[in-house]
């Protein structure tokens, strides 16, 4: 056709040269295949971006795959109660390394509206989180913005360094970040009036009646 | 009423003083028996355990019965040919705060008849304990379960009485109580590990923890094994 490629004569060397870091992390990211842990109506926009019109199998995210042993990339998508949180972090420890994680929308990476007591405030409170998109829900130009960001992360990454692959085995199970950190990342930004950081204490002042408050 | 700023209508409601004269009950204004075939029927069997009836939102008959004589009334309103009320749309229960007795809600449809009448009886916040309608209707077992989750009233005679929506662990009480702090008693940091400590027995059924074992069993006999 109109493509002409160099011959090689037989019997000799045929070689390219590059850097490993390069060719790894170009294989790496262009074939990501997520593991979907869809909760909410973020998931709706996750299956649109999958599906043709947007189309994730240009990025090589042919395959969602819903086991999390053949995943490279966790995509968070909505709210995650507490009841949810040891399948998340389960799901996570299943998954081999390499692995990276997206969280989906406004819930999945703060805890969204739903600042109360079943709901998990962020989940990176239980996984690390590489790339948060914003949105209520995200539409899936957000999300495929969000994984092309993530591409130009695995692009910086180095075989080099062996903390971006470290997990420590005693921390399965655990929380993601140390106590003070989720205190700090879940204190009120406005979404609940009048609330102080210890939930113990809360009281609603404007909305809940005196003769209802805990002497 | 109107011209009163709104945290004075708020104090109003909470000391319960009357905001106006069609409030002179705190449950809605007595309506008259024989508008609803029912609620005649019932004060004619019942007679005193009928102990208010009043129409809300235009058609809709809420009777208010003491909650010791429940199960018999509920029994009489299902089983009566008259009445057949074999449906319960729902089963579910109101905190109204400040110490005051919780309500358990009973909304029924009559499904021959088309008629729909809700019961409600009172329980005093030491004593949360009422019979369980669940030999009446399956779908009340879920149902009371949802109420004891969410209010801590225990259903007498339940066959299964767990929590149905937080997890069986869960030590913060009952979350839809009035008194229950909105983001939960313990910090964050305290909910996120105990969140993740939790057991799998917790997510999951006796039946369905059962069905599991006896599928991985099924998995790794040979074939032609016998179980």
């Amino acid at each position: 056709m109109g493509l002409s490629l160099p011959t090689v004569p037989s019997g000799e060397a045929n070689f390219l040269t590059t850097r490993l870091d390069y060719v790894v992390n170009w294989a790496r990211r262009n074939s990501l295949w997520p593991m979907p842990f869809g909760t909410a109506c973020c998931a709706i926009e996750m299956m649109a971006a999958a599906a043709s019109k947007y189309d994730l199998a240009r990025f090589g995210m042919e395959r969602m795959s819903f086991s999390p042993r053949q995943a490279d990339l966790l995509i968070c998508a909505g709210r995650v109660a507490y009841k949810m949180a040891p399948v998340l972090r389960r799901i996570w420890d299943q998954m081999p390394q390499p692995k990276w994680s997206i969280s989906m929308g406004a819930c999945a990476s703060s805890g969204g509206v739903f600042d109360v007591y079943s709901m998990v405030q962020g989940i990176d409170t239980i996984i690390p989180v590489d790339v948060y998109i914003p949105g209520c829900p995200p539409r899936p130009e957000g999300l495929i913005y969000g994984i092309l960001m993530l591409h130009e992360k695995i692009k910086g990454e180095s075989l080099s360094n062996p903390a971006l692959r470290e997990e420590d085995p005693s921390r399965v199970g655990e929380p993601n970040l140390p106590d003070g950190v989720i205190e700090e990342l879940a204190l009120p930004y406005g979404n609940s009036t009048n609330q102080n950081k210890v939930s113990g204490l809360v009281t609603t002042t404007a909305l809940t009646r005196p003769a209802d408050r805990k002497p | 009423m109107s011209d009163k700023p709104f945290t004075d209508a708020l104090e109003d409601l909470a000391s319960g003083a009357s905001g106006g004269p069609q409030s002179a009950s705190p449950y809605g204004e007595a309506a008259d028996a024989s508008t609803h075939e029912s609620v005649a029927a019932l004060v004619a069997r019942f007679g005193s355990a009928v102990q208010h009836h009043a129409i809300m939102a235009g058609d809709e008959h809420v009777v208010r019965v003491p909650a010791s004589r429940v199960m018999e009334i509920l029994r009489w309103l299902r089983d009566d040919p008259a009445q057949r009320y074999d449906y319960l749309a729902d089963l579910t229960a109101v905190d109204w705060g400040g110490g005051r007795p919780i309500d358990v809600v009973y909304q029924l449809w009559s499904i021959p008849h088309r008629r729909g009448l809700r019961l409600k009886a009172a329980l005093p916040l030491d004593a949360l304990e009422i019979d369980s309608a669940s030999l009446l209707w399956r779908t009340a077992d879920w149902l009371e379960r949802e109420v004891w989750d969410m209010f801590g009233v225990r259903f007498r005679g339940h066959p299964d009485p767990r929590r149905i929506l937080m997890p069986e662990s869960y030590a913060e009480g009952h979350p839809l109580r009035k008194d229950f702090p909105l983001r939960g008693r313990f910090s964050r940091a305290e909910q996120t590990r105990r969140a993740l400590a939790m057991p799998v027995h917790e997510h999951y059924s006796a039946q369905e923890i059962a069905v599991a074992t006896e599928t991985e069993a099924h998995a790794r006999r040979e074939p032609g094994e016998s179980p």
